[in-house]
């Protein structure tokens, strides 16, 4: 008899758990426009639970930014808040960095006028292409993409891989491939705009994408890959061990759009614009998202998949 | 007395049983989700090689057309001040502006049909067919046809706007379609491909209806 309390008092727990944690997300998602004026001036929801270790790998991820509205400004600024008390070296960008026009005024309006404190503290933004995105923006000083379309750069011990995957031809593939097999690094993390998995209900996961993309990072361990094109932030459940995370809502919104029950989903976020801050630390990766309004909305921590405890 | 104590009893063993599945097939499904298990990967396809000599004749002459049509950009690019990987966005748009302009004064004669001759354009049509039916053809076509290309003029020898959206090109695709050099890109407009220009935007030329 005792057995069986044991056992339905565990259940009781675990259904219980689930559905606290669904009211708290709920709960944490409503903006109110006082929240994101109090964000801006150093509000008090803004937290950091990154561990901020020395020599760790501490970056900051936006996806769908290039619009130049209030909000991205507003997301700027606790982009610009959260990096006083976790100075992150570097941005990876998911690509639509510019939407519309991309004269020298759009590249200011869009991009430098947002992120200038961030570029004024020397923090480098590393662009990938998105379906907005003319090539030429390559050779822009502030994207860091040297001239090519896809590149590869490390930080301590992790190698980024930013793709172009609007036009992911036999020429990338082959290049892909080829540094992945030759790449030692511990980390490696592969970003890029369309989604291999994605809950999104206007675009969804890019399965023709995944059909090309997958084999080969399941072949060369490739343990994190960041992504944008669906405007709101989720963490997907890892698949065949890898870990996705879509984050496209650094500019645009597309409030409500997360599929409900999507058997993708660890955890979403459609009712605010939000970007992503990231620690590597040995073999764990830290996380955090935060809203426009400096709610933590996601944070947790991922072993290396490719180490043995 | 004993009946109904053994009928308690088997009840309590199923509850205990559905209990244990429960928690079992959560944990299961928990470790289904973190596993790293590796499936050998597909063989990526590769560009279709063609059937016979009609079709390697075509092929042929195409990519000796793109390489004209490279040898010629290139000369007007080389005559301009090279753009640096550390560009500011005015040097990027008068570049851009610059090399437009030079490369479509070099090519005033062009008009469609130019790269793509009808044979040419009929071939492409056939292999998209083939090679894209059902589920596949389904996301192809959703992945082009999303994009908001509505307004893009289809006008040889005129830049691709750039306030329009560039419509993702699905690899799948990328590696079926005869393969370009890197100065060059497939584009869609709706249901008609366009060859494009990489770094000045310039339709090359465009075919009408290649997917299906």
């Amino acid at each position: 008899m005792k057995r069986i309390h044991i056992y339905l008092l565990t259940l009781l727990v675990l259904l219980v758990g689930s559905v606290h944690a669904n009211l708290w997300a709920q709960t944490a998602a409503v903006a109110t426009q006082s929240q994101v004026k109090s964000a801006a001036a150093g509000n008090s929801l803004l937290r950091v639970s990154l561990p901020l270790k020395d020599n760790s790998v501490r970056f900051g991820m936006i996806g769908d930014t290039g619009t130049g509205t209030q909000k991205q400004h507003q997301l700027a600024e606790v982009m610009l808040e959260y990096r006083k008390a976790f100075p992150y070296e570097f941005v990876v960008m998911m690509g639509d960095n510019m939407y519309g026009g991309e004269s020298a005024k759009d590249y200011k309006s869009k991009f430098e006028d947002v992120y200038r404190p961030l570029l004024d503290m020397k923090v480098k933004f590393y662009a990938s292409l998105g379906n907005h995105d003319e090539p030429a923006q390559r050779f822009y000083e502030h994207f860091n993409m040297n001239g090519k379309e896809y590149y590869r750069f490390t930080k301590g011990n992790a190698a980024f891989y930013a793709l172009n995957s609007n036009y992911l031809d036999k020429k990338q593939l082959q290049w892909l491939e080829s540094e992945l097999a030759k790449d030692t690094s511990e980390w490696k993390v592969c970003f890029f705009h369309h989604p291999p998995y994605s809950s999104g209900g206007k675009h969804g996961s890019d399965k023709q994408l995944r059909e090309v993309v997958e084999p080969i990072f399941v072949k060369y361990g490739v343990n994190l890959v960041l992504t944008g094109h669906d405007h709101f932030y989720e963490r997907v459940k890892p698949q065949k061990g890898i870990y996705y995370f879509v984050i496209g809502a650094g500019g645009k919104l597309r409030s409500g759009d997360v599929k409900d029950n999507s058997v993708l989903t660890d955890k979403a976020f459609d009712r605010d614009m939000s970007f992503t801050v990231g620690e590597i630390v040995g073999d764990q990766f830290y996380f955090q998202t935060v809203s426009r309004t400096g709610e933590t909305v996601d944070s947790g921590v991922l072993p290396n998949q490719r180490k043995k405890p | 007395m004993l009946a109904s104590f053994v009928g308690v009893n088997t009840k309590i063993n199923f509850i205990v049983k559905a209990a244990t599945l429960l928690l079992v097939f959560s944990l299961s499904a928990l470790a289904f989700g973190q596993s790293t298990q590796t499936e050998p990967p597909k063989t990526v396809a590769t560009a279709i090689k063609p059937a016979n000599k009609q079709e390697k004749l075509l092929l042929r002459n195409y990519e000796k057309a793109v390489k004209q049509y490279v040898a010629l950009r290139e000369s007007v690019r080389k005559k301009l001040p090279p753009l640096s990987k550390d560009s500011t966005p005015e040097q990027i748009s008068v570049y851009q502006k610059q090399f437009v302009d030079g490369v479509r004064a070099h090519r005033a004669y062009a008009k469609q049909g130019y790269m793509f001759t009808q044979p040419l354009a009929n071939y492409i049509r056939e292999l998209i067919r083939k090679e894209f039916k059902g589920t596949d053809r389904v996301q192809v076509r959703e992945a082009i046809l999303e994009a908001d290309t509505a307004g893009v003029p289809l006008k040889v020898n005129y830049p691709y706007p750039e306030t329009k959206e560039l419509s993702q090109v699905p690899p799948t695709l990328l590696l079926t379609l005869p393969q370009l050099p890197k100065e060059v890109k497939y584009r869609f407009v709706q249901r008609n491909l366009l060859l494009v220009d990489t770094d000045n935007g310039l339709i090359i030329d465009y075919m009408t209806n290649a997917l299906p």
